[in-house]
């Protein structure tokens, strides 16, 4: 197992530093440039050239990059002279809110989509199974803004009993402390991913439901609620385990949509906002996190397989 | 018992033990249906069966005939749109259908049990054997988890579980097929049931653990004085353990009578032919083979109205009547559903031995496979290892398989060379090693005078050509989304043999040789019954007219009549074009019929080579006999005479094979002599044993001529 875990980490390093390289390029490729982007539309071509000099921007990117590189490995991902902070600071103020919200979004969506992809499952083809089915696909096929507006509208205008922003607290204890205000968001982001989260519940547990184990199961004369709860929904949830893992990074990242609709400030926003400023530091750390965030995810998702299913832990602890 | 609404009248006094004569269970005019996007079909169309307490009632069809279906039925576990539709299920003498849900839940459970085909898919995979095995206790007796371990342990050891203790907190995937199956029946036996069910019980299990199995289930319905209804395909089965048989077809019960009685004096046409589709009722004690009767045809569509019998349309018998008039089973203890049923002066005109008995001496050998003809291929010493991993992305080698180890066998022009074992003996992986699909690790492939590994990749390429494969599933080895044209164009395409109109005609040639209409050209493989798909392949297999074909396990999917047809058509192209073949199955009674010299593999070695006659009627190997011996015979008396070599326990590890004779650990014979290991000696019946069972018979030693 944990030769397992030291080469799946190695696969992971690898990846991240592909991903920053890529990105670096990326952005360095981009016109305008980083010191018109910091200094402004006044600025002379003097200061812009001092200003690249003194940041060592004028010198090949490989350069670049590996001066780059160093400084990550001391734990220093830049300073973001548009917001007057380092990257590391301007990340850490923001991650734990938009973790907050990623994770009540996402522990409300399984928590509804389980029941919902089991109910259509047991009844297949019958009414509550089409009805949902219509519902998870308009649910799915709305954009999220659309969906955020509705939101606000709905239940901060017609029936104002939630606020149309989120908390603007600047610790995450402040943001909590608020819980009215992270309703609409959290509800927004959920419905997409319940809509999503619903249909692998579904199909998976058809399938199960169609195994030869099940009918063993019946054959004992187990009730059905206990054939499908005891016996098949562990089973059927694998799917939903990858999809976790896969929803990690969106945990680190935020919904760029929602963060602005509801004026979070989370890492969704502070991205958006970099981004049009041109605020390489910050978008490079952000994109590291979220790179990072992926390769982890996959990562869990493979252990947390282990730690459920028997068959798998065999392969492992063999090694 | 539990206060149903009683809507059944005054039978309160039957729910126990029953009367004497009164029957455990019984099925009155039954009727399924199964609704499918397309249509409706009638599964079962008035079945009537009774199982009288304690005894064991075999039912027997082809697939679709509806078995299956009648215990699903009684089990109420009918796939997703199957319904009773009519009739009664009265078991202790109450109407199944008439009792509330939870009530048929509970009888389910407590005073039934049921056994299914597959004991790999039959477990479920995150949940502990023993959990599984006491469910049942703990849903309807409310039996505590500490007793109801202890409970799960004893029944494990009930049915012969080694280290049962250990066993119930594992889970399915470390057990062996036959374990599964073991699992599987505690299971079903844990609140002593009165009637098992058990589906196809061994159909996925190797001979010498299918009668292991075979015989816990006689052993524990004595021991529980349960009934029991054996379901299968195969005659063998129900002959050695059934009291009363059932014969099924296309979801009608056409025959009915006591076991021995069926077997040695079928009435129903239907059942008639299927005994004479066996291909040892066609295997002569002289080592002749006759042609096998072959039912023609495809059942009947279960999806649209029948009229008269239902086997008319493929029945040697029938008259204009028997395709309108509607036939009830007879009344009596032997009950059929025949308007011209076999009688004693026609059964003794039609030919039915299913017992081996001599008959007209036939030439003896009908090819001629004499020692001087050169072979077409020679294999020696081959050896495959594989690397064992562990650890997924790792690959870490771990050890190595050993799948075959040192085998050496020839195949003359023209004659079919049998290979037999029991799954991971290495059967399949010489098929595949001889057909260049694989590369051998050790040893030498001769193909037509010419050592393998000395050609060039083109030149092997050529050789290919010479030999063919023949798969067990042919569907799975087509691409579905092929044209039946384009499937056996292919082979020719690539080894760019003539121009399209060549290959073209020669696609229709290869159809009428192995009878196929040409209207199939334009179709899909998908629109094929298992029969033509077989023939399909065959046809593929030809295509390059090929010298040699490996046939690995080529009717091992099919039912016994189409079976039969597909075993005549090799035998014909065999006669026409002169080919040889490697038949590779498990079925000892194919092989035998097939072949002309028979090898037997254990663990990777070849353990006795030699005539089929003599391999299978005068073995010499203990592991020969006891494959032999294993093998359930279609006929009642000689399954119950029989005195037998019988070999326990399981299949060793091929990852550390023991050495020596890799058959000792298992051997009833074997001594401290056979840690070394025996050759394969002999002159033409070779045996690699330090104690073979019987010297080489003289008669078959003695060459041609």
């Amino acid at each position: 197992m944990a030769r397992y875990l030291i080469v799946r980490l190695g696969q992971a390093l690898v990846i991240v530093v592909l991903v920053t390289i890529i990105t670096f390029v990326i952005l360095h490729l981009l016109p305008g440039g980083a010191a018109r982007a910091t200094l402004g539309k006044e600025a002379t071509l003097e200061q812009l050239a001092a200003f690249d000099h003194e940041m060592g921007y004028d010198r090949p990117w490989i350069q670049q990059y590996v001066m780059y590189v160093r400084r990550l490995l001391h734990g220093d991902l830049g300073y973001s002279f548009q917001l007057n902070q380092s990257v590391t600071e301007a990340i850490g103020q923001r991650l734990p809110k938009t973790m907050a919200l990623s994770l009540l979004s996402t522990l409300l969506a399984v928590v509804a989509a389980v029941p919902l992809g089991v109910v259509q499952a047991t009844r297949r083809n019958r009414w509550p199974d089409y009805t949902i089915t219509s519902l998870s696909l308009l649910a799915y096929a709305t954009p999220i803004f659309f969906l955020g507006l509705m939101m606000i509208i709905l239940f901060s205008q017609v029936w104002p009993i939630l606020p149309p922003e989120a908390p603007q607290g600047f610790t995450l204890g402040e943001v909590l402390a608020d819980p009215a205000g992270l309703v609409l968001p959290t509800v927004t982001l959920a419905v997409v991913t319940v809509a999503v989260y619903s249909r692998y519940v579904r199909s998976s547990m058809v399938d199960n439901l169609n195994e030869n184990y099940v009918r063993t199961a019946r054959s004992k004369g187990l009730s059905e609620r206990r054939v499908v709860v005891l016996h098949t929904l562990r089973n059927g949830l694998f799917p939903v385990i990858t999809l976790l893992g896969m929803y990690l990074p969106a945990l680190f990242s935020g919904a760029l949509v929602v963060e602005s609709l509801f004026n979070f400030p989370g890492m969704g926003q502070l991205f958006w906002q970099a981004a049009l400023k041109r605020d390489f530091p910050i978008l490079l750390g952000v994109t590291l996190i979220i790179s990072v965030a992926t390769v982890l995810g996959a990562l869990l998702a493979d252990i947390l397989y282990a730690a459920v299913d028997p068959r798998v832990r065999l392969r492992g602890s063999a090694s | 018992m539990s206060a149903p609404i009683d809507t059944a009248p005054h039978d309160d006094d039957v729910s126990g033990d029953g009367g004497e004569g009164r029957p455990l269970l019984r099925l009155r005019h039954l009727s399924t249906d199964i609704a499918l996007r397309r249509g409706t079909v009638h599964a079962l169309d008035d079945v009537n069966l009774e199982v009288r307490p304690g005894e064991t009632l075999g039912i027997v069809g082809e697939s679709g005939s509806g078995k299956t279906m009648t215990a699903l039925s009684v089990m109420g576990l009918l796939p997703s749109g199957g319904s009773v539709v009519g009739g009664q299920i009265l078991f202790e003498g109450r109407d199944l259908r008439s009792l509330p849900p939870d009530e048929v839940r509970r009888i389910r459970g407590v005073r039934m049990g049921m056994v299914f085909q597959d004991p790999l898919t039959s477990l479920n995979p995150t949940m502990r054997i023993g959990t599984q095995v006491a469910e049942p206790l703990r849903v309807h007796e409310g039996v505590g988890k500490a007793e109801a371990r202890e409970r799960a342990i004893e029944m494990l050891r009930r049915v012969g579980m080694p280290r049962a203790d250990k066993i119930v907190d594992d889970y399915p995937h470390r057990l062996s097929g036959g374990m599964r199956q073991r699992a599987v029946i505690a299971m079903a036996l844990i609140c002593s049931p009165r009637l098992l069910i058990a589906d196809e019980p061994t159909t996925a299990l190797d001979v010498t653990t299918q009668r292991q199995i075979l015989e816990l289930i006689d052993d524990l319905r004595e021991e529980f004085g349960m009934a029991v209804i054996l379901v299968t395909h195969d005659l063998g089965v129900i002959a050695g353990r059934a009291e009363r048989v059932a014969v099924m077809y296309a979801g009608r019960v056409v025959e009915t009578a006591p076991t021995a009685r069926l077997f040695r004096s079928p009435r129903h046409r239907y059942t008639e032919a299927l005994m004479e589709s066996l291909p040892e009722s066609a295997t002569r004690e002289s080592g002749a083979r006759e042609r096998l009767y072959s039912i023609p045809g495809l059942p009947p569509d279960l999806s649209r109205p029948l009229n008269g019998c239902r086997f008319a349309p493929r029945c040697r018998f029938a008259a204009p009547e028997c395709r309108t008039t509607e036939v009830t089973l007879s009344a009596g203890e032997h009950g059929y559903a025949c308007l011209h049923p076999v009688t004693a002066t026609t059964a003794a005109a039609s030919v039915r031995t299913v017992a081996a008995r001599p008959s007209a001496p036939e030439a003896a050998s009908e090819t001629g496979s004499e020692t001087d003809s050169e072979a077409i291929l020679s294999v020696r010493d081959l050896v495959k290892d594989y690397g064992a991993t562990t650890g997924g992305l790792l690959r870490r080698t771990s050890g190595r398989v050993s799948a075959v180890a040192g085998v050496s066998f020839e195949v003359r022009p023209g004659e079919t060379f049998g290979l037999v074992g029991e799954s991971g003996c290495g059967k399949s992986t010489v098929g595949r090693l001889a057909v260049g699909l694989e590369s051998p690790t050790g040893g030498r492939i001769v193909l037509d005078g010419t050592d393998i590994a000395t050609l060039d990749r083109r030149e092997r390429r050529r050789m290919r050509r010479q030999v063919q494969l023949m798969f067990q599933d042919s569907y799975a080895a087509m691409n579905p989304r092929m044209r039946v044209d384009a499937i056996l164009a292919e082979p020719l395409e690539i080894q760019q043999v003539g121009d399209a109109s060549a290959r073209r005609a020669r696609v229709t040639a290869l159809l009428d040789q192995v009878g196929l209409s040409r209207r199939v050209l334009e179709r899909y493989p998908h629109e094929f019954s298992g029969g033509q798909l077989q023939r399909l392949g065959l046809a593929r297999a030809l295509a390059l007219r090929p010298r040699l074909i490996v046939g690995d396990e080529p009717v091992s999917a099919l039912d016994v009549s189409i079976q039969a047809q597909v075993l005549n058509l090799m035998r014909d192209l065999q006669r026409e074009l002169g080919l040889a073949y490697v038949f590779i199955s498990h079925d000892l009674s194919v092989v035998d019929y097939m072949s002309d010299r028979i090898g037997v593999m254990y663990l990777g070695k070849l353990v006795e080579v030699g005539p089929a006659h003599d391999v299978v009627r005068a073995a010499r190997h203990p592991y020969t006999q006891a494959l032999i011996d294993a093998v359930p015979s279609a006929d009642p008396g000689l399954a119950a005479s029989r005195e037998s070599v019988t070999i326990r326990g399981e299949l060793p590890s091929a990852l550390n094979p023991p050495t020596g004779c890799r058959f000792r650990t298992r051997c009833p014979i074997a001594e401290g002599i056979c840690e070394t290991e025996p050759p394969l000696a002999g002159d033409l019946h070779q045996v690699a044993c330090h104690f073979p069972l019987r010297p080489e018979s003289r008669t078959a030693a003695a060459p041609t001529g």
